[in-house]
């Protein structure tokens, strides 16, 4: 993977994607190009103090001039404020790509589990990006997205599309304060995880609360998977 | 003259606080020759002259709990966090 350095872009387009998400493009600026792996992240300047904070590159990386993060409004805290009070065109600073948490060249994982909650959905969209679109993976891939309601799926009808245009992409989101008309997965990522079967040689990787990727590992651990093919990232 | 292709090594200390630590290791992957994990995921100095000061001073500023201190070992003054 490429080290980390400092590059310069500006804000392009923000978009509100529902009341708690914000959808960021930038257009790098110098040097102007990123190659990065999907799943990494960038550390961005949030103050005039030099406090950075981390963002998951949610862009494909086949995207080489620009790139795009995903943030959840809530906490309010220092990075959001500087990223809301971006004018179009004002230049940021940031240090890029960083992580390592990325679809790893394992022969042995025959299938890959996407399982986020919340912002944790960020990296998987780069690497769905990469893995279906770009290095046509054809294994399948599952992704299970858990929120807490449905009309905050804000990335739904791009997982739907990725979903009719893979066969081998499967889409799963869950809702844990659904509503009684909702026809798929309720309750915790967990719980959608058990209903449906996970033969052996899957991948499994993990993105969201602390807490989160806890119990999806205790669930994992009890059915059989070893701690080699439980990838994990933990969003704060 | 100060060769400025070559960075400032040693002028910086980094210390970790262990209790503020959450193991988010964005300090690990800007300073992997000074920074990295111990076995409870709390982040721990490898060495001290592992990255430039530059470096060091970036890895703390990543830090999302304000974890790490950075002092200026000449003047004793607390670079970050800014007091």
């Amino acid at each position: 993977m490429n080290p980390p350095k400092p590059y310069r872009a500006k804000l392009e387009d923000k978009i509100r994607l529902n009341e708690r998400f914000v959808q960021y493009k930038f257009e790098l600026v110098e040097p102007n190009e990123l190659a990065f792996s999907a799943g990494q992240y960038a550390s961005i300047k949030v103050s005039d103090l030099g406090e950075r904070r981390s963002y998951s590159i949610c862009s494909s990386p086949a995207i080489k001039h620009g790139f795009e993060l995903l943030v959840d409004l809530q906490p309010a805290g220092v990075g959001c404020m500087f990223l809301e009070n971006l004018t179009f065109g004002q230049e940021i600073e940031l240090l890029a790509p960083l992580g390592v948490f990325t679809i790893v060249p394992d022969k042995a994982e025959t299938a890959i589990a996407l399982v986020a909650t919340g912002s944790g959905i960020a990296p998987f969209r780069s690497m769905l990006f990469e893995h279906l679109q770009v290095a046509q993976d054809t294994r399948p891939i599952t992704l299970y997205w858990g929120m807490r309601h449905a009309n905050l799926l804000f990335w739904e009808d791009e997982f739907e599309e990725l979903a009719q245009s893979f066969p081998n992409f499967s889409f799963h989101p869950v809702i844990s304060q659904a509503e009684t008309a909702w026809p798929l997965c309720r309750g915790r990522v967990t719980d959608c995880l058990s209903t449906h079967e996970q033969p052996s040689g899957i991948g499994y990787y993990l993105c969201g609360s602390t807490s989160m990727i806890t119990d999806v590992s205790k669930v994992l651990l009890k059915n059989g998977v070893t701690e080699q093919h439980i990838h994990h990232e933990k969003f704060y | 003259m100060a060769d400025p292709q070559v960075k400032q090594i040693g002028k910086y200390k980094v210390e970790v606080i262990r209790d503020k630590c959450i193991g988010a290791a964005s300090c690990v992957a800007i300073a992997p020759k000074v920074f990295d994990l111990d076995e409870d995921q709390i982040a721990i100095i490898l060495s001290q002259d592992g990255n430039d000061d530059e470096t060091k001073l970036l890895a703390a500023q990543s830090c999302p709990t304000m974890a790490i201190i950075v002092t200026n070992i000449e003047s004793g003054e607390q670079v970050w966090p800014v007091k």
